[in-house]
């Protein structure tokens, strides 16, 4: 890292912080320029920045190095590929994960199910234990709900992701699902991420409502320090000031987590926006920005839906969506569901 | 033609100072690592601002006598330089002292 000194930073300021690095173990090349002097701080000691920042004299701390290693591009510079079964994530081929957001019922599970894998997606997604804002909205149908979605799942060759919502579930959700989904209010649960880093099945981390990257890419750390490299991230939208949508997709997590690290990135238009019209939009911009994969509410009947119809597509919106993805993602050298699609209506 | 020849004969003259120049930190860097040896012993901290600050005084007064075109300032971010590897001689002197002392305490079954 390197330490600012201020303009009127005494010789004793200047030589206390100087001593304080030496004792941690450091090695400070001292700059002095015009009218301030800078600390270049390099070596294997522990240094807690912030000690150094609360020093009379310093101006600033600028560190070089992040925080996360095992997550980052300079630990691992080749992109992480996650293998389940006969699909990959986080090669060429964008890959679509879709369906309610609740487990309901088996005719829902089942009509929604059939209808995004004929649109193209490779995984189910669907809740059965519900992080909802309040104690009083749907909750989840519990281990009832995982074996409907499995069950819907296996009979149109899907794979499945859930959520995770505590430790405590890891073992019954682990019996059902392909993927564990940690959702953004518990993407700082270190307990579970801890828990979660000793199982050997990918975690779609979902980004927390108000986390950095950094903290977001920590988490990461979390379940990859624990042993489990398989690791997808997934921007599903930040709190701003704007309340037009429900939070602000944040797209350029795309080419940041790109660049920072070698996880794959999914984004999740559906909670980003909170309304369905929006959601088509954003997706085709996520995918052109290099997304690996898209996790998209989609309904039999979304005006029926228990939680979060508003933000859910009808079926016939998300075959168009697929369609209009599979002729972007050739044009940035990406392809989109490989195997043939029956020719259906979208393709006219 | 002639300029070329006198800038080979220059950075000759400029090779063979850099030569001495190398050797005398050397010297130097020999001298420091002692200094770290005796500081150890008599448990005195690596870095002493007071010293460095008297080596800084004491290289400029040399080079204001000189007069040449490298002033005092200069002189003294260079000593910077050379005073940060003095340091880094003795810590890593220092962190061997300790590491070989906690192995003959293991050694000593301390």
């Amino acid at each position: 890292m390197v330490v600012v000194m201020k303009e009127r930073a005494s010789d004793t300021d200047v030589e206390a912080v100087i001593a304080s690095l030496v004792e941690m173990g450091m090695d400070v090349h001292r700059s002095t320029g015009a009218s301030r002097i800078v600390l270049g701080v390099v070596g294997g000691g522990k240094v807690d920045p912030r000690l150094i920042e609360l020093m009379s004299g310093v101006q600033e701390i600028v560190r070089i190095t992040q925080p996360y290693k095992l997550a980052s591009r300079t630990f691992k510079p080749e992109d992480t590929t996650i293998t389940i079964g006969d699909l990959r994530i986080g090669g060429d081929e964008v890959v679509v994960i879709a369906g309610p957001c609740s487990a309901e019922s088996e005719a829902q599970v089942h009509a929604t199910a059939a209808a995004v894998k004929r649109a193209g997606a490779k995984i189910l997604r669907g809740g059965a234990f519900k992080p909802r804002s309040s104690p009083y909205s749907f909750q989840g149908m519990g281990e009832a709900g995982l074996q409907l979605l499995r069950s819907g799942a296996n009979a149109h060759d899907l794979k499945l992701v859930t959520e995770v919502m505590d430790a405590s579930q890891i073992e019954v959700i682990g019996k059902y699902a392909d993927i564990y989904q940690v959702g953004a209010r518990n993407m700082q649960n270190f307990t579970l991420l801890r828990e979660l880093g000793r199982t050997r099945k990918p975690i779609l981390l979902k980004r927390g409502i108000a986390a950095t990257m950094e903290e977001w890419l920590l988490s990461a750390e979390y379940i990859l320090a624990g042993g489990n490299t398989d690791v997808i991230l997934c921007e599903r939208g930040i709190r701003t000031f704007e309340t037009f949508t429900r939070n602000t997709l944040d797209l350029s997590a795309i080419p940041i987590i790109k660049e920072l690290s070698h996880l794959p990135i999914f984004v999740d238009p559906s909670h980003g926006m909170g309304r369905r019209d929006k959601v088509a939009p954003m997706a085709r911009a996520a995918v052109a920005a290099g997304a690996d994969g898209l996790i998209i509410e989609v309904h039999n009947d979304p005006d029926h839906a228990l939680s979060d119809g508003a933000q859910s597509m009808f079926p016939a919106q998300f075959d168009r969506l697929m369609a209009e993805l599979r002729i972007i993602a050739p044009a940035i050298g990406r392809s989109i569901c490989l195997e043939p699609v029956a020719r259906r209506g979208w393709a006219r | 033609m002639a300029t070329e020849l006198n800038l080979e004969a220059l950075r000759d003259e400029i090779d063979k100072i850099d030569e001495v120049i190398v050797r005398l930190l050397d010297s130097r860097a020999r001298c420091a690592y002692t200094v770290g040896r005796l500081k150890h012993e008599l448990g005195r901290p690596i870095y002493e601002p007071a010293r460095e600050a008297a080596v800084i005084a004491h290289v400029r007064k040399v080079s204001a006598e000189l007069g040449g075109p490298l002033d005092g300032d200069a002189v003294a971010r260079l000593y910077e330089r050379i005073m940060d590897e003095a340091r880094c001689i003795q810590r890593l002197e220092a962190e061997r002292d300790a590491r070989e002392n906690s192995k003959s305490d293991v050694a000593a079954g301390l």
